[in-house]
């Protein structure tokens, strides 16, 4: 089996093909600030024949508002014209995959103004907080954890087989995961109340 | 030759399969326009994030509705700017996945080349012509001498003519999309009101900023001396400006570049005072007036097609490095 995973959602730009469970191409672009023009190319050099990936993991947030849209308009386009299975992977979870020796691994993505992107994980991926746009003094620490808030030694493979039997998604149906709502939205509903 | 094309440079997320440039097998546009009007006017977040949540859904409509494969297309033509850039690159890089997937061609459109290419969709298009285009985004005039050339004479040097109608209709209380209320509101009423001709000068720029400040004035002075207005007579007089210098600078472009045929395009082109004024003056001078259909008016992707067409000819293609431009001239290298 022959996976394609695509993450755009921050400067990290990540692209890889996974080959029965072994990570067959990796690129990675840690201060990437180019995504919408690069990653094509990027893609291109990953997959020579689009037609040969049985199935798409794509990381649909949260993160850069733009740069979440980029990897799911691409996912979305592929898995709808070529009918290829989309699963679509947390930011969050996909930091949390980093080995650590705490029991608990804190994920954070900076959400400016005093906020932050955050979710809890344990050793084997699963969630203990939910992900959510939250003040970061708000966050209420488990005993035993390790902040993470960088890409430096994520571990694709272990969030890729955690999900791998997941439900696929139908390409029209796949939606960026922002955890947050416009700033239009938000004043709107102040005005209402 | 068949083109997909994709338009998602504002509000609207659209695709056409158009042949040779003229010939329309199926366009689909999905308007945005009930979301925005929430808020008074388009919120480029919510647009960007309407397009995305849309846009495979609007491919598969297209590719029924001109009943043909992807396979079967010969290049994809897209939207590449100007617009507002998050919308934009939705477009883009469904524009993009779609050429590497299927090894296509990718033609990068000017929106404004879209827009003037419309009237091609309903007669191909004479030259050399000028080509107005008026929109919520734009105010240009534009010197064609053959396919794909142009060349900017003039243009707004603020608010498009477009944004103008919306703000003073803002003023008037009249509910966003407000310009076609106004030009409903000006055949009833008289030209009683007393504003400036704006940037009434020898350039072929506009200027619309003024006039939609002496807009608000008035009527921040009239209802301070407790005088209601009247909405009818202020739209009057208002349209009746923004006409007069339309036509003033459009005549004006045509006699001095001893041009023969006149092209309208953009949304406000739907105007029925700024047709009126132009298709008179127009017999008068013995000029051929083509102005395109309402569908085709307002943003679509039957334009890019057959804009697209054109570009092709003149071997404009682009690599798969293709980037959305927010600002960007007519004609500049891409």
């Amino acid at each position: 089996m022959k996976y394609l995973f695509i993450d755009t959602c921050s400067n990290c730009l990540i692209i890889s093909t996974i080959i029965n469970n072994k990570i067959d191409y990796f690129f990675i672009d840690k201060n990437n600030n180019d995504t919408s023009s690069k990653v094509m190319k990027v893609l291109k050099d990953a997959v020579n024949d689009i037609n040969t990936i049985d199935k798409i993991f794509v990381v649909n947030g949260p993160g850069s508002f733009t740069g979440i849209r980029v990897g799911v308009t691409i996912a979305k386009t592929i898995g709808f014209c070529l009918n290829i299975p989309i699963i679509s992977l947390s930011e969050l979870e996909l930091l949390a995959t980093t080995n650590t020796d705490a029991d608990y691994n804190v994920a954070l993505i900076d959400a400016r103004r005093g906020y932050v992107y955050a979710g809890i994980y344990d050793k084997d991926l699963n969630c203990c907080l939910n992900d959510q746009h939250i003040l970061l003094s708000d966050i209420k620490y488990p005993n035993n954890y390790t902040v993470i808030d960088n890409y430096d030694n994520i571990d694709l493979l272990k969030i890729i087989k955690k999900h791998e039997f997941d439900n696929p998604i139908n390409p029209h149906d796949l939606k960026p995961n922002y955890l947050k709502r416009t700033e239009a939205e938000e004043r709107l509903d102040d005005k209402r109340n | 030759m068949t083109i997909l094309a994709i338009e998602s440079s504002c509000d609207e997320t659209s695709m056409s399969v158009i042949k040779d440039g003229s010939i329309d097998l199926g366009t689909v546009i999905l308007s945005q326009i009930d979301i925005h009007k929430l808020y008074g006017g388009v919120v480029p977040e919510i647009a960007s994030r309407s397009h995305v949540e849309s846009i495979t859904i609007v491919l598969e409509e297209v590719l029924n509705k001109a009943n043909v494969k992807i396979e079967d297309i010969d290049a994809i033509a897209v939207t590449y700017g100007p617009g507002l850039i998050g919308s934009l690159l939705v477009g883009l890089l469904a524009a993009k996945t779609l050429a590497y997937i299927y090894n296509k061609p990718l033609i990068p459109v000017h929106h404004i080349a879209g827009h003037i290419y419309a009237n091609n969709l309903v007669k191909r298009l004479e030259f050399p012509l000028i080509a107005l285009v008026i929109s919520g985004g734009h105010t240009e005039l534009i010197y064609m001498e053959e396919d794909y050339s142009f060349k900017r004479i003039g243009g707004t040097l603020d608010d498009a003519v477009g944004e103008c109608y919306d703000k003073v209709a803002r003023v008037l209380n009249i509910p966003y999309p407000g310009g076609p209320s106004i030009d409903k509101m000006a055949k009833l009423g008289n030209d009683t009101y007393k504003l400036p001709l704006p940037l009434n000068d020898d350039s072929y720029d506009f200027s619309f900023s003024g006039i939609k400040s002496a807009v608000i004035n008035l009527n921040h002075n009239e209802l301070q001396k407790g005088n209601t207005i009247r909405k009818e007579d202020l739209a009057c007089s208002f349209q009746n400006k923004v006409v007069e210098i339309l036509t003033k600078k459009t005549m004006k472009a045509l006699k001095e570049y001893n041009v023969k045929n006149l092209i309208v395009a953009g949304g406000v082109a739907a105007n029925s005072g700024i047709r009126s004024s132009l298709e008179q003056e127009c017999i008068k001078n013995n000029i051929k007036l083509t102005v395109p259909p309402i569908l085709y008016c307002t943003d679509n992707a039957a334009m890019i097609g057959a804009a697209g067409y054109y570009a092709y000819q003149k071997g404009i293609i682009s690599d798969i490095n293709l980037n959305a431009k927010a600002n960007c001239e007519l004609g500049e290298n891409i």
